[in-house]
């Protein structure tokens, strides 16, 4: 019996096929436009996807916990004396200053992110040598050298020499000797930035003495992040706590509202879509009637007929999956999402070439699936059974 | 948190899922109320060609609840990165009081629906479509369970703040925990695990007897037998098999072997489970309709088969169960 019902469905298949092929224009056409549907909605899933991975995949860089001080609801310089206060607390690695700041090049009309460091007291500080195309860290004690991204070697078109100059805030120049550059690996972090020692950075912002932006503390025990975090609040209540965990969540609810919102704007497509599908699957032409008459003459039963419909149905929106996935992944792979990027990316100007790679997880075919396929069946049922309950008599009694 | 991809899916699906219901609802009634099978009035055809409109809407239904039920897993595994404290779909589902019911409302519909969809398979297997009646009656009460579905889910996700804290899985299933979890860490590993080996056992014989020798109390108890094997292999994959797969004695998780890191392995394991205790507690239900016209050797027909099927299912299924424990063993682990 398993046998025979299987020889049937395989036979309905195939005049399934043979329907869609018949009716090729009307096929092709529903099929292009779900197509583009999907695609748009993958697109934009795949992007989302992607960049929070990107996201994840930078902050596994970053200090456990970023130290911040305010004042008046705004962040301000904080006092290396800090450092002596959080000497009490257990589970703290070391605590590490940090300059960093932007830099408006106003003949270019530019901003790059200079960043002043102790590279030494770094607990991998030897290992940002890795991230170097070529050249070498500043240490501490070499004034004046700095290590540049990509983009700022393009900018100030560093080609052929190694020196160049910015402007203090009192217009004074401070003169620069670059002793590496960043590997383009790592574009995304590095593309705009100039890494130098603390006490460069210092005078080139003009910071007091005993003063940095921020204090980076990194932890042994990741588990013990949130309770150390606690206690430095405690400690020091008018320093803000960033923990890593935390600003990897904040990333995710973002992008993933973003993503939502995407989404609900582009429901009305797929709202569109559906109203298609609907009204192309209903109308009947009278040879289509003729054809289903036709067949209920020669012993085909309703639920055959459904069957048929439903084949159809599967085919057209599976192909119509294929197509639009495989679309949307070169497009967020090769073409690095170029219509997507400035709603799910900042606004910034100096940008980094970015190269995303979506990972197709089940679960994510699933969730695309869910958006497109699921509303295109419902819409075609109604009409599938319409079409399925002609009565033979009256198709072939004209 | 509405704006997330995950909870729109989701709440899309539902509602396509209740506009089908609606329709077919609304076909039930009529149905209920003008039903005459003698007749040959014109409204009579018109109801014949409905109850196939009907059945295919609830056949599509069922289709995209089980999509929904997988997705809902998965969107929960996807909220619980935004969830501080909550490590897998476990934390994500117990971040508010809807999560797990939820879940069981979809788990148990797909139960419901599919002893709808066997009851219009038998129907139509007769001339006289015997059981219109009571399956139309059986369609209006599903879908106050269609309703409970999408509120509980609708609610769940209403409820998710990204910001509040709930325990991960290793603490909810672990061991030093009690409260609520009281039925997944009352009994020893031990125990539970010869319990499953003995139901397993027990079943392979009812299953086999039933094939020799058909007896009605005997189809009831192989039934039986299945409810209560459904929920202890589900307790039995959340204490003993997950940490097997996970190879992590603490991390016990029903959730997370659905995941690709684990080789979808879960899909396997729930696949195999979820159709067996489908087709073993379907078999009294088919004999409850057997006197009704003309169903006999259909409803015998159906019975031997879900018998061997689930028979079948339960092979697959111990087997994928056992494999990682048995692997485990054979590379030197002490039991």
């Amino acid at each position: 019996m398993a046998q025979s019902n299987l020889e049937k469905q395989l036979n309905i298949l195939d005049y399934a096929l043979s329907s869609l092929w018949r009716h090729r224009l009307k096929s092709l056409s529903v099929l292009l436009v779900f197509a583009a549907v999907i695609f748009l909605l993958a697109s934009f899933q795949m992007v989302t996807q992607a960049l929070s991975d990107k996201a994840k995949q930078v902050l596994t860089h970053t200090p456990e916990i970023t130290l911040q001080k305010m004042s008046a609801g705004r962040q301000e310089a904080i006092p290396l004396a800090y450092r002596d206060k959080l000497a009490g607390i257990f589970g703290i690695r070391r605590v590490v200053p940090r300059i960093w700041g932007y830099y408006f090049d106003e003949v270019r009309l530019a901003n790059s992110t200079v960043m002043g460091m102790a590279v030494d007291e770094m607990p991998e500080g030897n290992r940002l040598d890795a991230a170097l195309a070529k050249g070498a860290m500043p240490g501490p004690d070499e004034q004046g050298r700095v290590v540049v991204g990509h983009s700022i070697t393009k900018a100030l078109d560093l080609a052929g020499r190694t020196t160049f100059s910015l402007f203090r805030p009192d217009l004074s120049l401070k003169p620069f000797e670059v002793s590496g550059e960043f590997s383009r690996d790592t574009d995304i972090l590095t593309n705009d930035l100039i890494v130098m020692n603390l006490a460069d950075a210092r005078d080139l912002f003009s910071i007091p003495a005993g003063l940095v932006t921020d204090l980076c503390v990194y932890v042994a025990n990741p588990k013990e992040i949130d309770t150390i975090a606690k206690k430095i609040s405690e400690t020091l209540p008018s320093v803000r706590v960033l923990t890593r965990p935390q600003i990897q969540k904040t990333y995710q609810v973002v992008f993933g509202w973003r993503s939502g919102f995407g989404s609900i704007c582009l429901l009305s497509a797929l709202a569109a879509f559906v109203i298609l599908a609907w009204d192309k699957a209903s109308g009947l032409s009278p040879e289509e009637r003729r054809e289903i008459a036709i067949l209920k003459v020669l012993g085909w039963e309703t639920s055959d007929i459904l069957a048929v419909r439903f084949w159809e149905s599967v085919i057209v929106s599976g192909l119509a999956c294929l197509v639009g996935m495989t679309a949307a992944y070169i497009h967020v792979v090769y073409c690095a999402a170029a219509l997507f990027r400035p709603v799910l990316m900042g606004w910034s100007v100096l940008r980094p070439d970015l190269h995303l790679l979506p990972r197709m997880a089940v679960g994510d075919i699933l969730l695309i699936f869910a958006f497109t396929v699921i509303p295109y069946l419902a819409a075609t049922v109604i009409p599938a059974w319409r079409s399925a309950t002609v009565p033979a008599d009256s198709a072939l009694g004209g | 948190m509405f704006l997330n991809p995950w909870s729109l899916a989701l709440s899309l699906c539902s509602l396509v899922v209740l506009v089908l219901g609606a329709v077919a609802a609304k076909t039930a009634v009529r149905v209920l109320r003008f039903w005459e099978p003698g007749s040959d009035s014109n409204r009579q055809i018109r109801l014949e060609n409905e109850i196939w409109l009907s059945s295919t809407l609830v056949a599509y239904g069922l289709g995209f609840q089980i999509i929904t039920l997988i997705l809902f897993v998965l969107a929960a595994d996807e909220f619980c990165q935004v969830i501080v404290g909550a490590m897998c779909a476990t934390g994500a589902l117990l971040a508010n009081p809807y999560g797990m019911p939820a879940l069981l409302v979809k788990l148990f519909g797909v139960f419901f629906y599919g002893f709808w969809i066997l009851l219009h398979q038998l129907d139509i297997r007769s001339e006289h479509y015997p059981l219109v009646r009571i399956k139309y009656l059986a369609l209006l009460l599903l879908l106050p369970m269609l309703v409970l579905d999408a509120s509980l889910q609708t609610l769940y996700i209403a409820g998710i703040k990204p910001d509040i804290i709930t325990s991960c899985c290793a603490v909810v299933f672990g061991e030093s925990t009690g409260g609520g979890t009281n039925l997944i860490t009352g009994y020893s590993q031990q125990g539970l695990l010869i319990a499953f080996i003995a139901s397993i056992a027990v079943l392979m014989i009812v299953g086999g007897r039933l094939l020799q020798r058909w007896h009605a109390w005997l189809a009831g108890l192989y039934a039986a037998g299945w409810l209560w094997f459904f929920v202890l292999s589900l307790v039995v994959i959340t204490t003993v098999i997950s940490s097997y797969v996970y190879a992590m004695p603490y991390h016990k998780c029903p959730f997370c072997i659905l995941k690709p890191e684990y080789h979808y392995f879960g899909f396997g394991l729930y696949g195999a489970l979820i159709p067996a205790a489908f087709f073993g507690a379907s078999v009294p239900l088919a004999g409850l309709v057997r006197g009704r016209g003309g169903l006999g050797g259909v409803v015998d027909r159906y019975q031997r088969l879900a018998v061997r099927l689930s028979l079948v299912l339960l092979v697959i299924f111990s087997g994928l169960s056992f494999y990682h424990y048995l692997k485990y063993l054979i590379s030197g682990g002490e039991g």
